[in-house]
């Protein structure tokens, strides 16, 4: 009996430096969660410091707390206030010929548990107040001279987690998760009934793990571009799952083939012409889990036939361990995008200003939605900025233009998605928290009109 | 629990008392524990194929496989705390396995972590190398309990 009590002595000190080494590592892997100055890493060739992988994942979610009376903060020179409330999980805008705003409340389908860390990702989102159950509709506002909504019907119902619009003459397309549909619309129309005819298939489930598909239709209305999010952050659902994702199309609104116009783009979710050179640009959502100050989201010009890097690299030729087997042919070609908007914002939406109630300043610029971080600290985003251009390029820094979606104890009130300018020049943002639709206009009143 | 120490008491009884429970006395935690190393050792199997085909699909079964291990060792520790509040028979030289047996569990929890990163560096090296040395734990833990109760005959009556 001695002897086994001294040998397991022997064996049970060898062991314990082993499990302080493991212990120690644990609290190693808790710190460097925080990030730099977000400023920083603004513009164009943002400083990209070492990647790091961690232990135990980053997870900062803020709190959920309510708007009550209150509304976003805007800078001098500006108003906001509630165009309307109590949506279902208003995801993006759109703005019709006649002024009507056309509201999509929608939210992705249920993310299957594929890994033990689906688990806790479904958890951490129910506690961002992201998990809520989108309308799958589509409500139309008709605003009237006071800027309150005078109608308000359900445009278009049971629709799949619908997420980009686009109106084409008569044909009104919506894109789905997993189609784009065209449905036919007359002027002055609050509600569609007829049945709608699918397009195109677009990539749908069963992962889906970025869902939204923007929309956007070219100026002579032949083509329709669609930004289609990647099937995972970083390819941890296997190659084949990203086929024609992490991509803008092109589809041929004559037939509905389409062509990949360009790749590499892990989640494009807004898409705007610059009004300018008349080029597509995107807001894109850049890969997680590598640092707080990585890898920094973008606003960039989508040029044709251009490859921007994911999931193989970022910013150009910075290579991404986490990706095997690796493609240095295509890395050599990863254009890096033109204008960083810092790391985990989440730009979900872009509107370019073309209107003329705004101050002059934000003429021919771009405003960029931006949801907020859930992965870094401290948080990031929870805002509208304004990135000025000129020449068709951004010209400074961007400016926060609609803020206090964090409040003085940075409990989330809201979270701004879709962008729009409405037909009189006001900025529309949707907010899929606080469940509201905020209207940022001039407070000058020689600028501002009447809506 | 409350159950088996009254039974003790009233129906056996003084000096007996340990000899006649053993029959019926046979632990439960070292059962539950061998599912637990399958999985541990199975994560293994899993990891090395991962880091040969980059094939998703063996990183995916490792993740359950840690985790499937790592819930099976909580309920092997609970299995253990019934048998000693029920005086069931631990066997004597347990100490080679309840340290072995813990750092693997700890080693495979920090493994789990490790599995929760995304595509490649969920496996390799780390991930790998973890669950290489878990199943090097739980062979040389199997080899000195083993020793101690074959060579040495510890915790064996003669």
């Amino acid at each position: 009996m001695m002897h086994a009590v001294k040998i397991a002595h022997s064996v049970k000190r060898s062991h314990l430096d082993l499990l302080l080494v493991a212990v120690a590592g644990l609290g190693l892997a808790g710190c460097n969660y925080e990030g730099g100055d977000p400023r920083k890493e603004i513009g164009a060739n943002p400083p990209l410091p070492a990647l790091q992988q961690y232990l135990i994942p980053p997870i900062h979610v803020a709190k959920v707390a309510a708007w009550g009376k209150e509304t976003p903060t805007v800078p001098e020179g500006l108003q906001v206030h509630a165009l309307a409330t109590g949506f279902e999980h208003p995801r993006s805008l759109y703005v019709l010929p006649n002024g009507d705003v056309l509201v999509v409340e929608s939210n992705g389908p249920k993310a299957p548990i594929y890994r033990p860390k689906d688990i806790v990702t479904n958890w951490v989102t129910w506690l961002a107040g992201a998990a809520a159950k989108g309308g799958n509709r589509i409500t139309l506002l008709r605003a009237n001279g006071d800027g309150t909504p005078e109608l308000r019907t359900t445009f278009l119902d049971h629709l799949n987690s619908p997420f980009g619009v686009a109106l084409v003459g008569n044909d009104l397309y919506v894109a789905n998760t997993d189609a784009i549909v065209r449905y036919p619309y007359q002027d002055g129309q609050t509600s569609i009934t007829a049945p709608g005819t699918k397009l195109t298939d677009l990539p749908g489930g069963p992962i889906d793990h970025h869902w939204t598909k923007s929309l956007l239709a070219s100026p002579d209305g032949s083509k329709l571009y669609v930004g289609v999010g990647s099937n995972s952050n970083i390819t941890e659902n296997g190659i084949g799952a990203e086929y024609e994702r992490a991509a803008v199309w092109e589809v041929d609104r004559a037939s509905g083939a389409h062509r990949i116009f360009a790749s590499g783009l892990r989640n494009p979710t807004g898409l705007a012409w610059e009004p300018e050179t008349h080029k597509l640009w995107a807001v894109v959502n850049e890969r997680d889990e590598i640092g707080p100050d990585l890898v920094p989201d973008y606003l960039t010009s989508v040029q044709d036939g251009a490859f921007y890097g994911w999931p193989y690299s970022y910013y150009g030729q910075h290579l991404d361990p986490r990706v095997q087997p690796q493609r240095p042919d295509l890395v050599a070609t990863a254009v890096p995008p033109d204008y960083a908007l810092s790391s985990h914002v989440a730009p979900l939406g872009v509107a370019m200003y073309a209107g003329t109630n705004l101050p002059a300043n934000y003429r021919g610029g771009a405003f960029v939605s931006e949801h907020g971080s859930w992965d870094r600290t401290p948080l990031n985003g929870y805002k509208v900025v304004f990135v000025p251009f000129s020449g068709g390029k951004p010209s400074g820094p961007a400016q926060d233009v609609v803020t206090g979606f964090l409040d003085a104890n940075n409990q989330a009130r809201g979270r701004p998605v879709g962008l729009a300018v409405d037909r009189s020049g006001g900025l529309l943002v949707a907010d899929d928290l606080g469940d509201t639709v905020w209207r940022v206009s001039s407070n000058d009143p020689r600028s501002a009109s009447s809506n | 629990m409350q159950d088996t120490g009254l039974t003790d008491t009233t129906f056996t009884g003084g000096t007996n008392a340990r000899s006649t429970a053993k029959p019926s006395g046979q632990p439960i935690h070292p059962i539950v524990a061998a599912f637990s190393i399958a999985c541990f050792a199975g994560a293994f199997v899993t990891d090395f194929v991962y880091w040969r085909t980059v094939a998703v699909m063996w990183e995916t079964l490792s993740d359950w496989l840690i985790t499937a291990g790592l819930i099976i060792a909580g309920v092997a520790v609970i299995a253990f705390v019934i048998d000693l509040v029920g005086r069931k028979q631990v066997r004597t030289p347990a100490w080679p396995y309840a340290v072995g047996y813990a750092l693997a569990v700890l080693l495979s929890l920090v493994n789990a972590f490790v599995h929760s990163r995304d595509a490649y560096t969920a496996v390799v090296p780390t991930g790998l190398m973890l669950s290489g040395l878990v199943v090097v734990i739980l062979l040389f833990t199997g080899w000195v309990g083993s020793a101690l109760v074959y060579r040495h005959r510890v915790g064996v009556s003669t």
